[in-house]
């Protein structure tokens, strides 16, 4: 690919890209390529004319330097380097709230991300490795047991970015939930056991579809315990793949 | 056949570019006797004359296009086309004039009209008049939208300097409108759609050249953003980047442009093999000519003033003289074939009315 319009000091290459050492100009394009033949970029990315709703609706870009049109633009303009840089910063920056789908042009910056950071997982860069680290017991949990995070389960101060409120929430769950009532009242006491077939069905799917794989070059212990476990389990039932 | 000296009053149109057939056609087929005057041996207009490839937006070749109203016109028993001439004079008042033609093969000669319509359209914007820095007299890969135009004509799209083929190719947008220091205040209209189906035709023509547009804002009125603005970019990956190009310098045996991208919010510095600037519209010298000679008034930039404003749009200062086209302002071809009938109607109209003008 060809050199693209972008900015003077990007053009010098720096040693770091985010804070993480940077790579060839070859391996940036072969993780663009990679987004671009995603089935679902075509239906992601039509053309952008740089109106600037995604932002305006975008909760992330009140709080970081995170601009979804800036998401799609780099895409539209294939600027290689740019979007090595949106993969190892930006696209964690986003929250996944597809406010962005409001896109007069039909673009969806938030699916684009999406792809961004399943390519991002999938090769294990840097960023991910660091976006993930404090999920690791989440992973472990759902992919081990089937089950998810319960609201009860959080601790007042494992996740700051939630806000002061959550200590509140933690404390006062269940007169909350009574003001607020939610779809389920899932708890670690309620709605927590699996079937075993439901958990060998998943085991299948998480060992099927790659999903598994994807936390490979993220989290390598952990990826050698899930696929102990699910091995284990799965040959105790006869299945083999 | 010598329209002008039959009993009814004839329409002088002076102009056989679009607005000018449009105007003689009109009003021939009301049923008034019509003299054409054109300046060129051929009719056309620029079109023609600038070897338009293709017709926004539906791309239509030009001389097929031009080609359909120029056969009706000459066929039309009741047009009278005048090659090679120029009118010099215009003596009278409405449903009495006498104009002097000069050239051709009768050399001067006066003939009698009830009305006129003039619609001596624009030129292209010299780009060595710019107050940016492009190089369009010194780079021969710097070129303007009408130079593409004829290339893509030969469909043979070359670098100039050297005959390959370019890898990359930018248009630079508003190269002599929207300009204070210039004097061209005004947009231009159809150079945001020109450069864009240009783009198009380029990208489909050489499939690995990349292809950029440089602008201030894209102005793609109407049906043009579906049918020019989003295949652009969505079918055909022209990139757009918001930002005006400062300069044009060489580097090798290419060229760098350098602008800000202002959307990313950075400056750039990007090589290029060929750059086409999106040169606007101005007045021609026969639309300056006739405008004196018929004693009309022009706006500060040198175009006809359409005197009553907005709902009027062909009337000019002098009663009995009606302007089309370009010769009014920037106008795109539907605009000027469309002042052109509207021209031909009032100024038939107007001699056919029983309380005259």
């Amino acid at each position: 690919m060809a050199e693209r319009p972008r900015a003077r000091g990007a053009a010098v290459k720096s040693e770091a890209v985010a804070g993480f050492d940077d790579v060839t100009y070859e391996e940036k394009r072969k993780l663009f390529e990679e987004v671009r033949s995603d089935l679902r970029f075509p239906d992601y990315l039509y053309g952008c004319y740089e109106c600037g709703i995604c932002v305006a609706v975008c909760p992330s870009a009140r709080f970081y330097d995170f601009s979804p049109r800036r998401i799609a633009q780099a895409a539209a303009r294939q600027d290689v380097e740019l979007i090595y840089q949106q993969m190892q910063e930006d696209i964690w920056e986003c929250s996944q709230c597809f406010s962005c789908l409001r896109c007069p042009r039909g673009n969806n910056p938030g699916g684009i991300v999406t792809i961004m950071r399943e390519v991002a997982v999938n090769h294990g860069l840097a960023s991910a490795k660091e976006a993930l680290e404090g999920y690791s017991r989440i992973i472990y949990k759902i992919m081990s047991t089937g089950t998810q995070v319960s609201p009860d389960m959080l601790q007042p101060d494992a996740f700051p970015d939630w806000g002061p409120e959550v200590a509140d929430v933690s404390n006062q769950l269940a007169l909350w939930r009574r003001a607020l009532p939610p779809e389920t009242l899932h708890t670690t006491s309620t709605g927590w056991d699996v079937s075993d077939r439901t958990l060998i069905e998943l085991y299948l799917i998480w060992l099927e579809t790659g999903a598994l794989d994807m936390i490979r070059d993220v989290d390598e212990g952990l990826h050698m315990i899930l696929e102990e476990v699910m091995e284990e389990r799965l040959e105790e039932e006869g299945i083999e793949r | 056949m010598t329209i002008a000296n039959q009993a009814a009053p004839a329409v002088a149109v002076v102009g056989g570019g679009p607005a000018g057939l449009a105007a003689a056609r009109t009003a021939a087929d009301l049923g008034s006797p019509v003299v054409l005057i054109e300046r060129l041996g051929f009719l056309g207009g620029m079109p023609i004359i600038e070897n338009y490839a293709a017709i926004t937006p539906h791309l239509e070749p030009a001389e097929v296009a031009m080609g359909r109203m120029i056969t009706a016109v000459e066929s039309h028993p009741l047009v009278e086309v005048v090659l090679d001439t120029e009118v010099t004079s215009c003596e009278g008042e409405a449903g009495a004039f006498t104009l002097t033609l000069e050239g051709g093969a009768g050399g001067s000669r006066k003939i009698s009209a009830g009305a006129v319509v003039v619609a001596t359209g624009f030129q292209h914007f010299d780009p060595g008049r710019e107050t940016q820095m492009y190089g369009y007299y010194e780079f021969p890969d710097v070129i303007a939208l009408q130079d593409l135009e004829a290339m893509l004509k030969d469909h043979h799209v070359v670098r100039p300097s050297n005959g390959e083929s370019p890898a990359r190719v930018c248009f630079v947008q508003c190269v002599g409108s929207r300009d204070r220091q210039i004097g061209n205040e005004y947009c231009s209209k159809v150079c945001c759609g020109i450069a864009s189906k240009e783009a198009m035709e380029v990208r489909q023509m050489l499939p690995d050249c990349e292809v950029f547009i440089f602008y201030i804002d894209m102005r793609m009125y109407g049906y043009w953003e579906n049918q020019i603005y989003w295949p652009a970019q969505e079918q055909h990956h022209v990139q757009y980047v918001k930002g005006v190009i400062s300069e044009v310098l060489p580097k090798g045996d290419r060229l760098l442009v350098r602008g800000e991208d202002t959307t990313m919010g950075r400056p750039m510095e990007v090589l290029m093999d060929l750059v086409v600037l999106s040169v606007g519209m101005e007045p021609s010298p026969g639309t300056r000519k006739m405008a004196s000679v018929l004693g009309i008034e022009q706006n500060k930039y040198g175009f006809v003033e359409a005197v009553q404003p907005p709902l009027d749009t062909v009337s000019t200062s002098r009663v009995g003289v009606f302007a089309a086209g370009a010769a009014l302002g920037p106008a795109d071809l539907e605009d000027s074939v469309s002042t052109g009938a509207a021209a031909a109607s009032r100024a038939v109209a107007l001699l056919r009315s029983p309380v005259g003008a």
